[in-house]
């Protein structure tokens, strides 16, 4: 058997760093364009605080698209949590742990009626979600009364970035350094289980080379963010805290991706419903589960959107579910499920924000805007179907 | 270990066995036997409820009325997971493998083993996984590869690998040999025989006659989703069995044989 090329015995998926090439021409053909503003660390930050909210959320959708889903609703329910949450600190004078919890706990109950509903019954979740988009839009409606409902507490308007919402430079750096020790530590302890297991290894400055550049990367990143200070503050802003919940939301999703049942399973559904059944697998209880993980998720995003808008409004996250889709099309999740990656979604996410936030600097008036992004959401479809046509369904 | 096992004891009993889809009776009144260490081929035209029958003894149908006895004990089978518990193991048509996951995910797959800190234990799946393969077909070594690029009969090595890995005392084969070239069926008949040594129960779905009379001790034949009659291989011919097949007709002067 003839070895495989070293980009594939390595595991590069040639359809990521394709994204991650069209990223990059993206980004210097938009620096070209504005006269140099794109790629300042000024519109860096708050691009990347920006794509935060869908991006969280599409690490989610991933899994919901895999196990053969979808989820409509996810910016209606968004919208309803998120003003519910604000409304119970604004007025009716909950602390915002108790205010978020209870953001939690209503959209837990959405997402067990609207999984029983898909799981039990057997709706599609077209069905189910179209019908919750409409609703819970609705809902979010009711809660104030379609009163804006500002939130005041000062650190939870820091979850959200923006003034305050920068981690500051030595916290920056700390996390950097605290990552790359740990890809570094990882690869060297992938390496010895290989050698344990008598499997074969590729050369030493192989894997050197593969983890140095997602760790440069990173500190290229962190170096951008320390160098975004406002005027009128005396220190940097750093990596914002929307986009370290972002990290930590991804990095927890490709684990449970990787490393657990759940996460099998939800890509066993995805490949082949019937043997996932015949196997054994609680089909109903993992997409039960399933939609309870998009119910956390969802909240996180809510907190993060009203922190960072400073209100709760009743029109928060309109037409977010066609992001979010968008960022895990993107990023290669296929709709007919089984296939999809975590950091596909997260490239997904910065391709279609950047392409938003680009074209606004532009100055792209509204109207074409959503015309283009509308077409680009098929581009990644029609990509797609001919990507996996041309290469084999991988 | 085969001179301990006890071959006057019935390891499958299903007595009176019937399931109904909306007004389409299924199965109707089905009874048939199953000794350790034997073959019963399960025959019938497509539709007959063979298929669904096995399917309901897997655990992937619920019954809607009969017993089913295990080793003499009466026992409930509403899921998969509960038949897999009683050391049924099935082999189906359709391979029932994930075709996104690679061949050891799907050895495991619903019963993976997990880590003290409730992770996939990986390198220990794949070493395992190593070890069954390579019993049944040396040359397959790509095994973390997704299973849709692999061929026909390394499809079929992993799912027969799951009966074997799991330690299956009753297994169903629902046309195990289907999609199969004359090598890999050869090594299909091999472990055939040779889990029938260990005391394995084995029912075999098949249309195959080569297969019937090359690999079995005794037939079942529905029509219908009734039993037409269970007999003895070398007690039949061919044509009889076409018979009972095709009109449903018992062959006259031959005894019914409910023992192996």
């Amino acid at each position: 058997m003839s070895s495989p090329p070293l980009w594939r015995r390595v595991g590069i998926d040639l359809r990521l760093l394709l994204m991650c090439l069209l990223l990059a021409v993206m980004a210097i053909a938009f620096h070209v364009l504005s006269g140099g503003i794109f790629l300042s660390p000024e519109n860096l930050y708050n691009v990347a605080q920006q794509t935060a909210v869908v991006g969280i959320v599409a690490t989610v959708m991933v899994l919901v698209i895999v196990a053969r889903h979808i989820d409509l609703s996810v910016g209606s329910v968004m919208g309803f949590v998120g003003v519910l949450i604000a409304y119970l600190q604004y007025t009716s004078g909950w602390s915002w742990p108790a205010a978020s919890l209870a953001g939690l706990a209503v959209a837990l109950l959405v997402s067990i009626y609207q999984g029983w509903l898909t799981a039990v019954l057997g709706v599609p979740s077209f069905v189910v979600t179209l019908g919750g988009l409409m609703s819970f839009r609705g809902a979010a409606f009711l809660v104030a009364d379609g009163k804006t409902q500002p939130v005041n507490d000062e650190f939870f308007q820091r979850l959200g970035g923006g003034y305050d919402g920068g981690i500051g430079v030595t916290a920056t750096w700390v996390i950097t350094a605290v990552v790359a020790v740990a890809l570094f530590a990882r690869m060297l302890q992938k390496r010895r289980a290989r050698q344990q297991h008598e499997m074969p290894t590729e050369a030493l400055w192989v894997d050197l080379l593969l983890t140095a550049l997602p760790v440069l990367a990173l500190a290229a990143f962190a170096w951008t963010m320390n160098n975004y200070k406002i005027a009128d503050k005396p220190e940097a802003q750093g990596i914002p805290i929307p986009v370290l919940i972002w990290a930590v939301v991804a990095i927890v999703l490709s684990f449970i991706v990787h490393r657990t049942r759940f996460g099998r399973y939800v890509f066993a559904m995805g490949g082949n419903p019937d043997a996932a059944a015949l196997v054994g697998i609680p089909v109903k209880r993992v997409t039960l589960l399933l939609f309870g993980l998009l119910a956390v998720l969802v909240t996180i995003a809510a907190i993060v959107s009203i922190a960072r808008l400073n209100a709760g409004t009743n029109s928060l996250g309109t037409g977010m579910e066609l992001y979010v889709i968008a960022a895990a099309v993107i990023g290669g999740t296929a709709l007919a499920g089984g296939s999809g990656s975590i950091f596909g979604s997260v490239l997904g996410a910065l391709i279609m924000q950047s392409l938003d936030s680009g074209m606004l600097l532009l100055d792209v008036p509204i109207g074409k805007r959503m015309v283009i992004i509308g077409q680009v959401l098929i581009v990644a479809v029609v990509f797609d179907v001919l990507y996996r046509r041309r290469f084999g369904d991988n | 270990m085969a001179h301990t096992i006890d071959r006057s004891r019935p390891l499958v009993e299903l007595r009176d066995i019937r399931k109904a889809f909306g007004g389409v009776q299924a199965v109707d009144g089905v009874s048939v036997n199953l000794y350790p260490g034997e073959v019963v081929a399960l025959l019938g035209h497509n539709g007959a409820g063979k298929s669904t029958l096995m399917k309901m003894l897997a655990g992937a149908y619920p019954i809607d009325s009969g017993d089913t006895l295990i080793a003499g004990e009466k026992v409930q089978i509403r899921t998969p997971s509960e038949a897999q518990a009683q050391g049924i193991e099935t082999i189906y048509q359709t391979l029932a493998l994930a075709d996104n996951l690679d061949s050891v995910s799907n050895l495991f797959l619903g019963r993976e083993k997990l880590t003290r800190w409730n992770t996939l234990d990986d390198h220990f799946m794949e070493g395992q996984a190593r070890k069954v393969f390579q019993r049944l077909n040396k040359n397959f070594t790509n095994i973390r590869v997704p299973v849709r690029r692999l061929s026909g009969g390394q499809r079929q090595v992993v799912a027969i690998s799951r009966a074997l890995y799991f330690n299956a005392r009753i297994l169903i084969m629902d046309e195990p040999c289907a999609a199969l070239g004359p090598e890999e069926t050869a090594m299909v008949g091999g472990l055939v025989k040779q889990l029938k040594s260990d005391g394995v129960g084995i029912f075999l779905i098949t249309h195959d006659m080569p297969d019937v009379f090359g690999l079995s001790d005794r037939l079942a034949v529905m029509k219908n989703g009734k039993l037409v009659g269970t007999y003895r291989t070398a007690d039949v011919t061919e044509d009889e069995v076409l018979g009972m097949i095709i009109a449903g007709k018992r062959p006259a002067g031959k005894a019914q044989a409910e023992h192996a």
